[in-house]
């Protein structure tokens, strides 16, 4: 059978530097074909090429057997392929609905028909999303839903999702997978990228592995298994410490002192009545499902959010009551956000790698007054950039250059420099590789020991568990239930999470 | 440290600064006193005004801001200074309540647009107005110009004087340029200005005292654009408040946005204002020489800033994920 999509030797270089080499790939009518590597492999970059936003350096696509090169995204779209990209690319001042249609309105449009349309449409698919809400006040997750809907809403023949899971809690996974599943018995090819290694052994046909830029092995999903993926990934075995499923013998950490107490918060319809303790010297795991109050909380507490909707409670930081309206004292108090959606609010992206963690560094009060210190800078970044594994040809190179994992190690970087006493990730390991995944829980994990009070929010259950010392469950708005790591089961944290 | 956006190798700024060479040689070649030194320093001193308007607009534009003020700002508070000293004042009181009421009216400026939230746009928009129609009613009394009192001391020195055959504004402007230049790229808040224009929210969730430094970045321009007027009044002898209603502010964001600053935040820096400042001083320069007329200059300098925009959109063109919303 021929194949829809067809790449003959691809090779893609930024500044001299090769991202793919010699890469050749296919994918069938109606197949799930997934693309494994880890970050920085040029998963990204191959779809890219694919969906007309880089064109390759040397090699051919073939689209149904004839040579193409897309010089834009729309003109793929206008082809028949879509793309989800990894950072959402919606427009953020537009509406759900308005985004779901963009490029496809009549010429006079009535509002109201598209938000009955998108509507309709959205539930077709299982999404929770109000059609008429803009898509600035969305959650990362409800973003990456519109983003898929807007995708499927064009009928391609070919769809390319990049890491669409990262966000989406157990639930809206599920409903996620049975639309692949749907798309593909209406003869959709699919392209799936994920870190998460068992979504693409269950949801795919073939499996396809990168590493460092080069095509590794492609195969029948049914001839891998999770080790077989990884070492293939990373081109050796890796102890299975590193590696190391959930459950490992641990025992938890002792309570510290209390940092943090947080009584009857409310904001809006989003944090109802909240109350929840923070320790020093663990490790705190918040669970629950999009929508359930998680973000909002810890963005009150850190002063992200203005407090223009604030209709009372009360946080104590080590006992004294505080309440920031802006970020700033609250750092200066050892409170830092790290947050889940780093394109919007993450990072500088026409700045270096290295000045972006300087600036935070600035920002925090460090430093040596009032002049820059281009020496400092180079070392600071240094310092971090070895030490959570950044994988960039070197510290000059823009964030925006960097591939979608080791820019989360850049945002992670950003808050640890600045020395907290409280940090807050919230959903720390979004699209980073399992390996880095490991080095980062375990960074995590010294931070906790070093007596830092640690909050880690996280739609993803075996990181919850892996990690925490204690479990907080939120549901609508509030803490709902607490469990320590002894009594936690994941069927418990779920079960507390949606009833 | 290097933007991204010089690791290309035709960006903006290479190009029009390819233009201004161009145009350079061109005028060199055809127009007979165009090379004479004297021509050259008139060239220069003819845009050293408008390249500090250009740095005072430079640092509020870096941080995805605008400030349509700074011309009504530099003639009322200028011109004010001006009638306190014919009025009696001593001239160093005068000019402090001068620089007083432009970083003044500034600070009101940057507070509206920090901590009321106006978009700059419309809070500078409706300060321009309020300053001029203020300063028309209450504090420049007699007619649209004032002239400049003969008493001066040194201070006149500032239009008039020169240095090593060097004329006193083009050696401000020069030492401006050098400030600015020092300030953005080696200071704390400099970097912290770019940081707000690249990612407001990113910056303010660093911890960045956000909201104070746009506040300080309309008070900066504020005192950039008095000493600007200051050289204006005593270089021609007067201050014309009707360039309030010229078109004065275009041609400063002209000169911004033509070296290649964009004007969605975050992007540029001191030498993309001296790029686009030296192309207008070449053109205007040449263009009076062959005596063409005004009119037709706007239009010339207004095809110039659209090739340059163009020819770097095409050959640099932003993709889905890396453009920015408002990009130039
Ligand atoms: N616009 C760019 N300019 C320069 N280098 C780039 C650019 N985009 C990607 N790269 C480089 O190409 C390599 C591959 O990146 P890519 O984004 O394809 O990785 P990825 O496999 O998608 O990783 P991840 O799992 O982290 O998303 C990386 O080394 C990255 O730094
Ligand atoms: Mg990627």
């Amino acid at each position: 059978m021929q194949p829809v999509l067809e790449l003959k030797s691809v090779t893609k270089e930024f500044h001299g530097v090769a991202a793919l080499s010699d890469v050749n790939f296919t994918l069938a009518p109606g197949e799930v074909h997934s693309l494994l590597g880890e970050n920085g492999a040029g998963k990204s970059t191959l779809t890219k090429i694919i969906a007309g936003v880089y064109e390759a350096t040397k090699g051919q696509v073939l689209l149904h057997g004839k040579p193409v090169s897309f010089a834009n995204p729309a003109e793929a779209l206008r082809n028949g392929i879509a793309m989800v990209f990894q950072e959402t690319s919606l427009v953020p001042s537009l509406s759900v609905a308005q985004n779901i249609y963009l490029g496809n309105e009549k010429f006079l449009n009535r509002l109201r028909g598209i938000y009955i349309a998108a509507q309709q449409f959205l539930q077709s698919l299982n999404f929770h999303v109000d059609p008429t809400m803009s898509v600035s006040q969305l959650g990362a997750a409800q973003k990456q839903m519109v983003e898929i809907a807007r995708a499927v809403h064009h009928k391609a023949k070919v769809i390319i999702f990049d890491e669409p899971t990262a966000t989406l809690t157990p639930e809206e996974k599920y409903h996620f997978f049975s639309l692949i599943k749907r798309l593909k018995q209406d003869g959709v090819s699919i392209i799936f990228i994920s870190h998460a290694l068992e979504e693409a052994l269950e949801v795919s046909d073939r499996i396809t592995i990168l590493r460092d830029g080069r095509h590794i092995v492609t195969d029948a999903a049914a001839n891998f298994d999770r080790n077989k993926i990884i070492s293939a990934m990373v081109g050796r075995t890796l102890s299975a410490e590193l590696y190391g499923s959930a459950g490992a013998t641990r025992t938890a950490r002792p309570y510290g002192r209390k940092v943090l107490s947080v009584q009857n918060l409310s904001m809006g319809r989003m944090v109802r009545n909240t109350s929840l303790s923070i320790y020093s010297g663990q490790i705190t795991g918040i669970f629950g499902l999009i929508g359930s109050g998680r973000t909002e909380t810890a963005k009150i507490i850190s002063g992200v959010v203005k407090r223009d909707f604030f209709h009372g409670g009360e946080t104590r930081l080590e006992g004294k009551s505080v309440r920031y309206r802006t970020p700033r004292p609250a750092v200066k108090d050892g409170i830092v956000y790290v947050t889940e959606d780093r394109k919007i609010e993450g990072f500088f992206e026409t700045k270096s790698i290295a000045e972006n963690i300087y600036l935070n560094y600035l920002a925090s009060d460090q430093g040596t007054g009032l002049i820059v210190s281009r020496s400092e800078m180079v070392e600071l970044a240094k310092r971090w950039t070895d030490k959570l594994a950044v994988r960039a040809i070197d510290n000059a190179a823009s964030v925006i250059e960097l591939s979608g994992g080791n820019q989360q190690k850049v945002v992670i970087a950003r808050a640890l420099v600045q020395q907290p006493k409280l940090v807050i990730f919230d959903e720390p390991t979004r699209g980073v590789d399992v390996g880095a995944i490991a080095e980062l829980h375990h960074v995590i994990n010294d931070l906790a020991d070093s007596g830092l009070a640690v909050v880690v929010i996280s739609s993803y259950l075996p990181e919850v568990l892996n990690l925490s010392d204690r479990i907080l469950v939120s549901r609508q708005g509030r803490i709902v239930e607490e469990f320590s790591m002894e009594e936690a089961t994941e069927e418990k944290i779920m079960y507390a999470a949606v009833h | 440290m290097a933007l991204s956006l010089s690791k290309r190798a035709f960006n903006q700024e290479r190009i029009v600064f390819l233009i201004t060479i161009v145009l350079f040689a061109v005028f060199a070649v055809e127009l007979n006193n165009f090379l004479a030194p004297a021509n050259l320093l008139a060239l220069v001193r003819s845009v050293a005004v408008l390249g500090m308007l250009g740095m005072a607009m430079l640092v509020v534009v870096l941080g995805r801001g605008i400030d349509l003020a700074i011309v009504a700002n530099m003639a009322i508070s200028v011109g004010w200074a001006l009638q306190l000293i014919a009025g009696g004042m001593p001239v160093w009181l005068a000019l402090c309540v001068g620089l007083g009421f432009a970083l003044g009216m500034s600070l009101i400026g940057g507070i509206l647009i920090a901590y009321a939230e106006i978009p700059s746009l419309f809070a500078t928009l409706a300060m321009a107005t309020f300053i001029y129609g203020f300063g028309r009613a209450h504090l420049i009394t007699g007619t649209d110009v004032v002239y400049l009192p003969k008493d001066m001391g040194l201070v006149a020195q500032l239009g008039q004087g020169v240095v090593a055959g060097i004329p006193m504004p083009i050696i401000v402007a020069a030492a401006t340029a050098l400030a600015a230049y020092l300030f953005l790229k080696y200071t704390k808040p400099g970097r912290f200005i770019f940081a707000m224009g690249d990612n407001f929210n990113a910056a303010r969730i660093g911890g960045i005292g956000v909201r104070p430094m746009l506040v300080f970045q309309y008070v900066l321009s504020g005192g950039a654009t008095f000493l600007a007027g200051l050289i204006t009044a005593t270089s021609v002898g007067a201050m014309n408040t009707r360039i309030v209603n010229s078109n004065m502010i275009y041609d400063v964001i002209l000169v911004v946005v033509l070296g290649g600053v964009g004007l969605s935040g975050g992007r540029g820096g001191v030498r993309n204002v001296i790029v686009g400042t030296l192309l207008i001083g070449v053109l205007m320069n040449g263009m009076t020489i062959m005596d063409v007329q005004y009119t037709v200059q706007n239009v010339i300098k207004s095809l110039i800033l659209l090739f340059a925009i163009v020819s770097d959109s095409i050959i640099n063109p932003r993709d889905e994920q890396t453009g920015q919303q408002g990009d130039i």
